[in-house]
């Protein structure tokens, strides 16, 4: 102890520290590389600054994952390693200057000792677990692999993994060459290095010692100095990005006032920014986000445009957008044209926003505002929508729905079998206002959804009216796609029929316009109370207003739809209104994929208008999940999944053995009593649909 | 190069149709209009030339105030200027009156290239174009699917009957009817729509282009408009093949009233 003070280390080790600091510092202007960003609001509270730094920077909370479970642990063994010696290191020198002595632990207490060397133990197994899934048949498809430099860091991933390990193995050493020559009483906790002494003459371990000492001591200062230029970055950008986080406000996407922009008499039309098409375009939390990146390829390995073959790969989104930002900072003149250029418009094209990136990312990137930014670039700015899209974009405008068929025809779903749906116009108020939407509208097999949704209505004496013809498109694939001046224009239009009237709720069997009407709406001014019909079933079911008389036999799986579950949290309602339909013969078995880490069906974000010909389609993906666990019946909840699961059924030729269902249909088959003309009683099929 | 643009506004290809009380027309109530199909095709074309080739684009169009909405699309999608051609003796045109009042607007602007598209959705009779290019005495070509500029001449490329293409040139000034899906009409940007209402779209009359009321007194005049009466009637006629071609002379000639 008394021979480890400060005058044991030379001076000139305080000169390379110092210089060291100094690397680091002046290295670490890429940390704020971000202010070039756009501003930004942030109003975060400090409470909340701390919970997120402790749950997401310090205990990893995103960091473990069930899809990730060699890398979960992989990573903590990293990251608890790296910080327990980062610790040590911290006290050690703390102690060697003489301060807080009567507190701190020296190098020999047998705790501290020990703890030592279980975070260099971990720090060496978690760079091997690392090197051997990088390098071995294990490695993730999409995670990058460049050798030893790449992608605007130094020595790459490989490079700075061996950096870490010869940093921990030669900790090590030099520990061992102190405890063989000091020989303290308490040596036998050191229980690595101390054995390591007994493998070399001690006079050996005396020659040694100096050389082991200087090359770590150079390592570590090494790494100090570089650390910013080093994928080890990630670090502190990981942390000051999590820190900085909105978390209830991740994947909202930001509204543009463009109806007040327009009024704007003087406003600049060259200078004007609509979208993001170049990296100064984005704010700076986007720019910090995607300093952040970790490059750990979660995103793209759980991302469904990825693992169907299209041109998407949300990581390499983040990491382009990274490029052009670093490139002034690595003096790499060779910046590129953003979008267009280093982000071809079909990779942005080809993301449903299904947000199971943003699921798995472990430093709360937020992938779909960037992604629906550089859409608005394309549209607003560009007037280039995906080339099929254009159509669908002018019929919504014009038609109020995107298939383009007449308004005039709205109600044609209910007039065509003589159904007699109640409307607001006439009744003026009711206690639900049932949002029929597009799909219910339009579409024959979301027409039998909204009419089994009129039988529970009935069934349950419920005082409803739907808005007819007075209803338009929501604009959810609109604004998803990026056209927020025609979102904004039919919200408009919308928010003006929806305030005519007075309810309490908006029942909705459609996630789409349930993140539309209750989310988005209240960007652009008043907020309703929006239900999904699967929570509002569940809720009669509760009240005792719906009985049910459950018969459904065989396996029964639920596809979680992305814009319920992972945008809006809803995975119990739908899951416990299906149990009410089951017999003691039918069970709801679960795809491998389900609730957080639902596949998509491929039709959010506008997906449903066009089509990316690469790679296969992802419905079809997504319908083989669910016949992979033997279903013979997928229960929905979202009038696209619906769409989308029911023409895979019909390619692959599934017809007869898989039903496709809206969890209202099976609930309308298993009424007790059932309704005269619908439901299983009079005649199995969907007499209600055709 | 200096080209004008005529669009027209129709009413959309989904809307359902009423006949009017009078049965000259249909009831425009409750009714959706858009840039007719072919002539948002030919307004491509001219913006694509534009950009090939400098200039402007001139949009023209003739039609009730609710018209001035095609000209605004045009405008928002990259048309310089517009013309409205908006004048109540306007109404009901034929082909005749409509290419006078728009060889009358166009007359002294010397376009190199006036286009159009082939035929509107609603009439359908794809007149225009030809007789607006005699109007203005100017070569013209009709159902272009393609174009090339070879300095003063442009090359065209028609489409015929069976599949069958034709490729012809003619000397600038000239008139074209354009094929729908020649290209891809654009979408307008949002930067486009707020250039648009930056831009002009001057109103002309009747007087203010020297039209009288014998130049618009149409020649032809659509009497009635109905729906076909679905009939069927079908008989077999039997016998042997002299008595039957008998009986069917003799069906033709009485019933059908066609020989
Ligand atoms: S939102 Fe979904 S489709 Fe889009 S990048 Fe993320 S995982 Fe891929
Ligand atoms: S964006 Fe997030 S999930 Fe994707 S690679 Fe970067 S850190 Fe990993
Ligand atoms: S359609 Fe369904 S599965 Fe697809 S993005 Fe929307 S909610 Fe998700």
């Amino acid at each position: 102890m008394e021979n480890d003070t400060a005058a044991h280390v030379p001076t000139i080790f305080y000169i390379f520290a110092g210089i060291a600091l100094c690397c680091f510092l002046y290295n670490l202007k890429r940390l704020f590389t971000a202010r070039i960003g756009r501003p930004e609001v942030r109003s975060l509270r400090p409470w909340e600054v701390i919970r997120n730094t402790l749950y997401f920077g310090v205990l990893h909370l995103k960091v473990s994952s069930r899809q990730f479970g060699y890398a979960t642990i992989m990573h903590l063994c990293l990251a608890w390693g790296f910080i327990t010696l980062l610790f040590a290191t911290t006290v050690d020198f703390l102690a060697a200057r003489g301060l807080f002595l009567n507190i701190l632990p020296g190098k020999d207490t047998p705790w501290f000792a020990a703890l030592n060397e279980i975070g260099g133990l971990l720090l060496i197994l978690g760079t091997v677990l690392a090197l051997i899934r990088r390098h071995s048949s294990i490695k993730p498809e999409p995670l990058p692999q460049d050798a030893l430099a790449g992608r605007d860091n130094l020595f790459g991933d490989t490079g700075v993994l061996i950096f870490l390990l010869l940093l921990a193995v030669g900790g090590f050493l030099a520990e061992s060459a102190r405890l063989a020559i000091e020989q303290p009483a308490t040596a036998g906790a050191s229980f690595i290095a101390y054995p390591l002494t007994l493998v070399l003459p001690s006079d050996l371990w005396q020659s040694l010692q100096p050389g082991l000492w200087w090359s770590h001591a150079i390592l570590a200062l090494a790494l100090i100095a570089l650390l910013p230029r080093t994928k080890l970055f990630h670090i502190l950008t990981g942390i000051v990005n999590v820190a900085l986080t909105n978390t209830s406000e991740r994947g909202t996407l930001r509204p543009m006032n463009i109806f007040a922009l327009m009024e704007d008499p003087d406003v600049d039309l060259e200078g004007l920014v609509l979208g993001a098409g170049k990296v100064e375009d984005f704010t700076w939390k986007q720019l910090l986000d995607v300093e952040a990146c970790t490059e750990c390829a979660r995103c793209s390995s759980v991302c469904p445009a990825y693992a169907t073959g299209k041109p998407l790969s949300p990581m390499k989104i983040i990491q382009a957008i990274r490029h052009n930002l670093y490139a002034p900072a690595m003096d790499d003149p060779a910046s590129m044209v953003l979008v267009g250029e280093l982000i071809s418009p079909e990779n942005l094209w080809s993301c449903t926003t299904c947000r199971a990136c943003m699921q798995e990312c472990p430093v709360l990137v937020d992938h779909i505002t960037a992604i629906v930014d550089m859409r608005r670039f394309l549209i607003l700015s560009e007037g280039k929508p995906p080339e099929d899209a254009a159509a669908y974009l002018e019929k919504t405008a014009q038609q109020g729905n995107p298939w383009g068929f007449p308004r005039e025809n709205r109600l044609k779903w209910a007039e065509d079998i003589g159904l007699e749906v109640p409307l607001m116009a006439d009744k003026q108020e009711a206690d639900v206002l049932y949002w029929v939407g597009c799909a219910g509208a339009y579409d024959p097999r979301n027409q039998a959804i909204a009419r089994a949704m009129v039988a529970i209505f009935q069934a349950a004496e419920v005082d409803y009216a739907i808005l007819g013809k007075e209803e338009n498109c929501t604009g959810d694939p609109v604004r998803r796609m990026g056209d927020e001046y025609l979102f904004e224009t039919i919200a408009g239009q919308n928010i003006e029929k929806l305030s005519k009237y007075s309810y309490n709720r908006i029942v909705t069997t459609c996630p789409h316009c349930y993140q539309t009407l209750g989310q988005d709406y209240r960007q652009l001014g008043p907020a309703w109370n929006v239900v999904h019909h699967s929570e509002y079933i569940q809720e009669l079911i509760r009240q005792g207003r719906l009985k049910m008389d459950g018969e459904v036999t065989g396996r029964v799986t639920y596809h979680d739809a992305c814009y319920l579950g992972r945008h809006n949290g809803i995975y119990q309602s739908p899951r416990e209104v299906i149990a009410q339909t089951l017999s003691w013969k039918g069970e709801l078995v679960e795809m491998a994929r389900s609730h957080a880490q639902s596949f998509c069906c491929g039709a959010g974000g506008g997906n449903m208008w066009y089509e990316i010909n690469q790679g296969e389609r992802i419905n079809f993906n997504r319908f083989d999940q669910a016949v992979e666990v033997g279903a013979d019946t997928i229960v929905t909840a979202c009038a696209f999944c619906m769409i989308m699961l029911d023409d895979a059924r019909k390619v692959r030729d599934k017809e007869e053995s898989v039903q496709a269902k809206d969890i209202a249909e099976l609930v309308v088959e298993n009424l007790a009593p059932a309704i005269p003309g619908l439901g299983k009683r009079e005649e199995p099929a969907r007499v209600y649909g055709e | 190069m200096k080209i004008s643009v005529i669009v027209r506004q129709v009413p959309h290809q989904e809307s359902v149709l009423k006949i009017s009380k009078d049965e000259t027309w249909i009831d425009e109530e409750n009714l959706v209009f858009i840039t007719n199909e072919s002539d948002s095709y030919a307004l491509e074309e001219g913006l694509l030339l534009k950009e090939s080739q400098g200039g402007e684009v001139v949009v023209c169009t003739l039609g009730p105030e609710r018209a001035g909405q095609v000209l605004k699309d045009a405008l928002a999608k990259g048309a310089d200027r517009a013309i409205f051609l908006r004048d109540d003796s306007f109404d009901r045109l034929d082909s005749q009156g409509m290419a006078r009042a728009f060889a009358a607007a166009l007359k002294d602007e010397q376009f190199d290239l006036i286009l159009l598209g082939l035929q509107t959705d609603d009439i359908g009779n794809a007149q225009l174009g030809p007789i607006l290019a005699e109007e203005l005495d100017l070569p013209h070509a009709t159902l272009v699917v393609g174009t090339e500029m070879l300095g003063r001449r442009v090359k065209v490329k028609q489409e015929q009957e069976g599949g069958w293409f034709q490729h012809i040139e003619m000397d600038l000034p000239a008139l074209l009817t354009i094929q729908s899906g020649i290209n891809k009409p654009r979408y307008a940007s949002l930067r486009g729509i707020m250039a648009m209402k930056k831009k002009e779209i001057r109103d002309l009359t009747a007087a203010d282009l020297g039209l009288n009321t014998s130049d618009l007194t149409p020649d032809q005049v659509l009497v009635r408009l109905y729906v076909p009466p679905k009939i069927k009637d079908t008989a077999f006629l039997e016998g042997a093949p002299d008595e039957i071609v008998a009986q069917l002379v003799e069906k033709l000639t009485n019933e059908a009233k066609v020989l």
